[in-house]
């Protein structure tokens, strides 16, 4: 092997990436010749000192944590949702079966399938968006426990004005507001503390029938929907499933029949100081 | 995800040069990844993470910083780097410290960063660096040598050079 043929081969070498008898060769040429045996050297030099001298940024803590709580969720329910979606395509195999009759039952079920696929993919979305609001640091775009604050920062910023209801006497405490993205559409959340869990409610203009089911679990998370005062709410969050439908459905009702009768009992009989 | 949470934050960190904005890209990152995590079948899970950082960095340099991104024709890029010029003064204060080298290697071009840190802090094979960074594997080699040669050339390290070793040629 000569220098033509060893300098384009040299670096690679370096880099571990020749081997055989081209590896062979090439030591052979680079212990005879002092002008390649150099450029070899420089390179190991060059990587020695990038070691020793430039730094590598480990992770910081924080973020590890962050990253490593929202994983256990994920972990917890990968395979049952695994498992969901293969149910759904043998649903929609045995709706296509069958004979005349059966075509008609098909359109029935196929339509119920794509309704409730829709529904379960805007479920997903919602807990992709809480996931990512509750690991970055603008889960609030209006930091406010006033109702009176946060709904017209909101309605400025949408085509719509979202009801907007603190129900900290119900343990149910208002910390902010901010937009999201569901279906494509830009809507409201509303941002609750329950204890120490996080509750996003994303809340939007009502759209089509809604035949949603009214709880589901994705990833860990729970989802409770409700339709209500014209408009869909979508509650993600890691508490219980009973307090989130409750929470949800609360709203939902709520604001339908909030008109100026707040002091009159509602059919929840909660005691709630006076002046709230 | 987390046994190569350290390579993908050293990654966008060397890629955005700022911490700050590295834990932002490795956050984006982690939510894509968890989307698509049946999309890893087997498959390296190092350079599988390493892929979806580096789409998440320049996601977001289009979004913060398009310049950086811009020019990824080889006569822009050298000329990018040759006018990294400094003053001797300032090559004097910047050789006094430690970080120079590190300097010399966040002052490179974003292609030829990104594969020397791929191939020389990572230790990842032309091919896996090659993947990652979505080209073929003699471009690879070409960018690292001009890597390698930049690095070598720099002001800033030949004045650490004469310093200590008296340089390498």
């Amino acid at each position: 092997m000569n220098c033509n043929e060893a300098t384009p081969l040299v670096a690679a070498y370096a880099d571990g990436e020749v081997d055989g008898l081209r590896a062979h060769s090439l030591r052979k040429h680079l212990a005879g010749c002092a002008t390649c045996a150099a450029k070899h050297q420089a390179v190991l030099d060059l990587r020695a000192k990038l070691r020793a001298e430039v730094p590598y940024y480990p992770a910081p803590a924080a973020l590890r944590d962050r990253v490593r709580s929202a994983l256990t969720a994920t972990d917890a329910s990968a395979e049952a949702q695994r498992r969901s979606a293969g149910d759904r395509w043998r649903w929609l195999a045995t709706g296509a079966l069958g004979g005349c009759a059966a075509t008609v039952l098909a359109w029935v079920v196929g339509t119920a399938v794509v309704d409730w696929r829709a529904s379960e993919d805007l479920a997903a979305e919602a807990v992709t968006a809480h996931v990512r609001a509750t690991l970055g640091t603008h889960l609030t775009e209006v930091a406010s426990s006033d109702q009176h604050a946060v709904k017209p920062w909101l309605s400025a910023r949408l085509d719509f004005s979202p009801p907007v209801r603190d129900l900290a006497s119900e343990g149910f405490t208002l910390t902010g507001g901010r937009r999201d993205y569901l279906g494509g559409q830009p809507v409201a959340v509303l941002v609750y503390r329950y204890h120490e869990h996080v509750i996003d409610v994303f809340v939007r203009p009502q759209q089509a029938r809604a035949a949603a089911p009214a709880l589901r679990s994705i990833r860990g998370f729970n989802v409770a929907r409700a339709t209500g005062s014209a408009m869909d709410w979508v509650a993600v969050s890691d508490v219980s499933p009973d307090v989130l439908s409750g929470l949800v459905e609360r709203l939902a009702r709520d604001q339908a029949a909030d008109s100026d009768a707040r002091s009159l009992m509602r059919p929840q009989p909660t005691e709630r100081p006076p002046g709230q | 995800m987390l046994p190569h949470l350290d390579a993908g934050y050293n990654l966008a960190r060397w890629l955005t040069r700022d911490a700050h904005d590295a834990e932002d890209v490795v956050q984006d990152a982690c939510v894509r990844a968890m989307q698509y995590v049946n999309a890893l079948r087997g498959g390296d899970a190092k350079a599988w993470f390493l892929t979806i950082v580096r789409h998440a960095c320049y996601d977001w340099f289009k979004r913060n910083r398009p310049p950086e991104i811009a020019a990824d024709d080889g006569a822009a890029i050298e000329s990018a780097a040759d006018g990294e010029a400094l003053s001797p003064e300032q090559i004097a204060v910047r050789a006094s410290e430690v970080r120079a080298l590190g300097d010399a290697l966040a002052a490179l071009p974003l292609p030829y960063r990104e594969v020397l840190v791929l191939r020389e802090l990572e230790e990842l094979s032309y091919k896996e660096i090659a993947r990652i960074a979505d080209i073929p594997i003699g471009t690879v080699m070409s960018r690292l040598a001009r890597a390698r040669a930049l690095l070598q050339r720099s002001p800033l390290l030949q004045a650490i050079d004469g310093q200590s070793s008296g340089g390498e040629r």
